[in-house]
């Protein structure tokens, strides 16, 4: 607009004039320093990301120390692997259960200290507190609150139930996981979902307060839809961290995942088989398989982001 | 009958409570921890039923763990490790989220969607390589594998140029007019004003750093190599079912660190991780 403007003025024209020769001057200068502001990460990226994804898929077509080739063998040795499949059915079993616990349970927590008008900091504190701990440190932990003679059990027995043997079988096992994974991550789950809920615009509620509605009702019907999209993110980010859960299955089940393999999971499978066993072949096939699940799951994730945005 | 306002400071007053309820729930573990660390008798028999306040109170186990000093060299190992890893993350996240913010040169699209790229790629899909690598290079029992790795930092660069992005380009033009080139530009103009970025960045990355055990565990066994995680991991699989006093005080030394730099920065901690979540991690 003021460029059409200016142009019908002869002192326009000059500016115009200035204005091409400085564009012309930033546009000269060699695009080259950007390459080398970039050269770390282009570097990273090349050694450390395309190098190994490279090398894994061909290591994932042959065999042994001589790495011959044997085609799809691998990916079907994995695929009729009845310890893969399990191991498959662990993961999923302990991430479902630790989501559709965890989110629920970190969603309304975060509800609750978003309507505190003091002291909403402290609770953050209090409640993120185990997510900056490592996995190993809390699992450890647990691996003493989960024995047979420990705090989980007296509760268990205060209740009136009968002592549970936890990591001694295969399903209270997985429950032991769950409950640890759910407590490690809560605090994660609580901190997203309350840095949502800020950014849902109090015109809403005001509104909604004029017209009379009671705390339940805002919550049921602005902040429950305002916040669907957002839960189903944390929903995905869990679902493919837990995909990749590792550590704390082994500290609780160690290589092989005991008791009977029931702590085993996906990457548990790749890691016992990499290292413990040098079937490098095997291993990266497994590990194939598992980046292409979660190749889908992050694509699912990019359209519902987008979708939110 | 109460005034609505009495009713309200009673909901928040019951709200508190609950919360704290909560709370103390939450901590439970680690409370019993430091508990069980405490009691004299805990490498004989855990206490049952459990109690919070020792009925021995010894620093026995603490003792023990300084006795036996290992853990001290891994807290020297983690920090190193954790230092040089920030340090290499963050400028490097620097540099290439100011490039893609403020840089016109070919293939910046294309670039910049293989940096989105590597977040989709789980690390286990480069594992076996990954270690081969390191292994061919003489470089397992050393820092170097958990450190160099840290070069990649794609949120960081998304992070970053979201925020030079919402910087002024009239900063930039008024030095190129005289004749600075782009790194005077970003030292001198950019760097300074990357403050807060630059925390929420090394906090992310010191976390992951500080808490990292799968990668360890594949390129260190050297007992005086390890990181804090993995020789606890070590340790309580060799003593945890035997002795779960000294195992506990361990854990909760073990822990200190990190927690201490969490009360201290527990507002930018928050934050970073809000941000980190929002992104879709």
């Amino acid at each position: 607009m003021s460029n059409h403007m200016s142009k019908a003025t002869p002192l326009g024209v000059l500016d115009q004039r200035i204005l091409r020769k400085r564009n012309k001057r930033i546009r000269r200068q060699p695009t080259l320093a950007w390459y080398l502001f970039l050269l770390p990460t282009l570097l990273g990226i090349a050694v450390f990301m395309i190098y190994p994804l490279a090398e894994s898929l061909r290591l994932s077509f042959t065999k042994g120390t001589d790495e011959r080739f044997v085609g799809l063998e691998n990916y079907v040795s994995v695929l009729e692997s009845g310890t893969f499949w399990y191991s498959v059915y662990n993961t999923l079993y302990i991430t479902v259960f630790q989501l559709l616990i965890a989110i629920p349970i970190g969603f309304i927590i975060a509800c609750l200290i978003n309507n505190l008008r003091r002291g909403s900091n402290f609770f953050k504190v209090l409640f993120y507190l185990p997510n900056v701990t490592s996995i190993v440190a809390a699992a450890t932990v647990f691996l003493a609150l989960l024995h047979p003679d420990g705090p989980l059990n007296y509760v268990v027995q205060l209740l009136g139930f009968e002592k549970v043997v936890w990591l001694s079988q295969p399903l209270s096992a997985k429950w032991g996981a769950i409950i640890l994974s759910v407590w490690h991550w809560l605090g994660f789950v609580i901190i997203i979902n309350l840095a949502n809920l800020q950014a849902i615009s109090s015109d809403y509620y005001e509104a909604a307060s004029i017209d009379g509605a009671s705390g339940f009702k805002q919550w049921l019907y602005i902040t429950l839809p305002n916040m669907v999209g957002s839960l189903t993110v944390l929903f995905i980010i869990g679902w493919i961290g837990g995909l990749q859960r590792f550590s704390d299955a082994y500290m609780l089940g160690g290589l092989q995942g005991s008791p009977a393999r029931s702590l085993h999971t996906v990457v548990g499978f790749i890691f016992e088989r990499g290292f413990g066993g040098h079937e490098y072949g095997l291993a990266s096939a497994a590990s194939y398989i598992l980046f292409l699940f979660i190749l889908v799951f992050t694509y699912i994730n990019t359209k519902v982001t987008k979708m939110k945005i | 009958m109460l005034s609505a306002t009495g009713k309200g400071k009673l909901i928040s007053g019951l709200l508190i409570l609950l919360l704290l309820g909560l709370g103390v729930l939450m901590l439970y573990p680690f409370l019993w921890m430091i508990s069980v660390s405490l009691e004299r008798s805990s490498n004989i028999a855990v206490p049952f039923p459990p109690r919070l306040i020792p009925e021995q109170f010894s620093l026995f186990n603490y003792k023990l763990v300084f006795e036996n000093g290992v853990l001290f060299k891994t807290y020297a190992n983690s920090a190193i490790i954790s230092l040089f890893s920030v340090l290499l993350s963050v400028s490097s996240a620097l540099l290439a989220g100011y490039a893609f913010s403020r840089g016109e040169f070919r293939g910046k699209k294309l670039l910049f969607f293989a940096v989105l790229a590597t977040m989709m790629i789980p690390f286990e899909a480069r594992l076996i390589p990954m270690f081969s690598m390191f292994n061919d290079l003489g470089m397992i029992n050393t820092k170097y594998p958990l450190i160099f790795p840290a070069i990649i930092n794609a949120l960081g660069i998304v992070l970053v140029k979201q925020y030079f992005d919402r910087l002024p380009e009239g900063l930039r033009e008024s030095a190129k007019i005289d004749g600075a080139n782009e790194f005077t530009i970003f030292i001198r103009i950019f760097a300074p004003l990357t403050g807060p970025i630059t925390a929420t960045l090394a906090i992310l990355a010191f976390q992951d750093s500080w808490n990292s055990f799968l990668w360890p565990l594949v390129v260190i066994n050297d007992q005086a190599m390890k990181t804090v995680p993995l020789f606890l991991s070590s340790f309580s699989s060799e003593n945890g079912s035997r002795l779960v006093g000294v195992t506990m005080a361990t854990a909760a030394m073990s822990i200190l660190p990190i927690v201490i730099v969490f009360l201290f920065l527990q507002k930018y901690i928050i934050r970073s991780i809000a941000l980190s979540g929002l992104k879709g991690e």
